[in-house]
């Protein structure tokens, strides 16, 4: 039994992220991206055919095997893209390192005054990383993986919604700004986002993402411990 | 044929670099996650020549244009985790909002402050594709 409802898990879950792209790539929005769409309707399935999350979970770490090596492969566009920083080092070093480190101080200092348990401060901190960086920093720090996908999702949803109307009005027109400012509290769904203004934003962008997750990867813990 | 043969070669490579960061980590009991000492080895291995970009890049294109797959059986968990967020509600709503806020204002600001500086000295390049 074991077998099968693994098998069938993984089966549902390639499927309907299969769907989630086809979807998204018909109706390009937040709510289309794949963790969005999808989590959801599995959720669904699962509940409606009364496979309780235990179950799912050998499921999940076949399927998550790779998640690793994934993350270890986003050095391959931070190599691409390094000029960019090289040439930039000031305005991206001191605009990530402030950003960054405002998002994640604010984050733990707002849900420690609402009084939220250790679990979730720990999981809201690595909000602007990276997804799969998160999960790992969040284990690190006493957070739980699946909050920790959540934040980060809706962060990347917020942000990438309030983003440039936020720049906008506060008239942040470099190019280079937007886009680091995108990728390092939005990181991948600001990528996208960044990429639609024009390639150097899109570019930046990139870079900020994975910057802002290996600086998240060492300050979060620093925070967490100072503050918890 | 020839190019599955690759692409697993090169997954092999990352998963290789993977390992060996986690190794690092956890001998030297750093507080970082082992993937990013990965991402940061490969990094730097790709910087100095060690490894060629085309013996990672096909693979490296596939997994991180379906990274989001991964994602989904972990956000899963959430079915037996909802209720949390059902109960702190608006709290969270407040706190991301503002954070995020603050985040991308501040870096945005900071950044343009700074190349403006700049520019006021070399003046050019930036400003040209809005």
């Amino acid at each position: 039994m074991k077998i099968i409802i693994t098998v069938f898990s993984i089966f549902i879950t390639i499927l309907i992220y299969l769907m989630s792209k086809i979807v998204s790539k018909k109706f390009p929005s937040p709510f289309t991206t794949p963790v969005f769409f999808s989590t959801p309707i599995i959720i669904t399935i699962l509940v409606l055919l009364d496979i309780q999350y235990e179950e799912y979970t050998f499921a999940k770490e076949i399927m998550t095997y790779l998640l690793g090596p994934a993350t270890v492969a986003l050095a391959v566009p931070l190599y691409k893209n390094r000029e960019i920083v090289f040439k930039n080092i000031l305005p991206v070093g001191l605009g990530l390192t402030i950003g960054s480190f405002s998002s994640i101080l604010s984050g733990v200092l707002l849900a420690k005054v609402f009084g939220l348990s250790n679990i979730l401060i720990a999981s809201i901190s690595v909000k602007s990383s990276t997804t799969p960086v998160a999960i790992e920093i969040s284990k690190i720090i006493g957070g739980d993986p699946a909050l920790t996908v959540a934040f980060v999702i809706i962060t990347g949803i917020a942000g990438t919604m309030i983003g440039p109307w936020l720049m906008n009005l506060t008239k942040i027109t470099n190019p280079l700004s937007r886009g680091l400012a995108l990728g390092t509290i939005a990181h991948g769904q600001g990528t996208a986002e960044a990429a639609q203004e024009g390639e150097l934003q899109g570019a930046v962008s990139g870079v900020a993402m994975g910057l802002g997750a290996i600086f998240t990867a060492f300050v979060a813990p620093i925070v967490i411990s100072l503050i918890l | 044929m020839k190019s599955w043969f690759m692409i697993i070669g090169q997954l092999f490579i990352l998963w290789i670099i993977n390992t060996i960061g986690f190794y690092i980590v956890e001998t030297l009991n750093l507080t970082i996650p082992g993937n990013v000492m990965g991402l940061m080895i490969l990094f730097l291995l790709l910087v100095t020549g060690i490894i060629p970009i085309r013996w990672v890049e096909e693979a490296a294109n596939l997994l991180i244009k379906h990274l989001a797959f991964f994602f989904i059986p972990i956000a899963v968990g959430l079915m037996a985790l909802g209720t949390v967020f059902l109960k702190n509600g608006i709290p969270l709503i407040i706190i991301m909002g503002i954070s995020i806020v603050l985040g991308i204002y501040l870096t945005g600001f900071v950044s343009q402050f700074v190349a403006q500086k700049k520019e006021g000295v070399k003046s050019e390049n930036n400003n040209h594709s809005i």
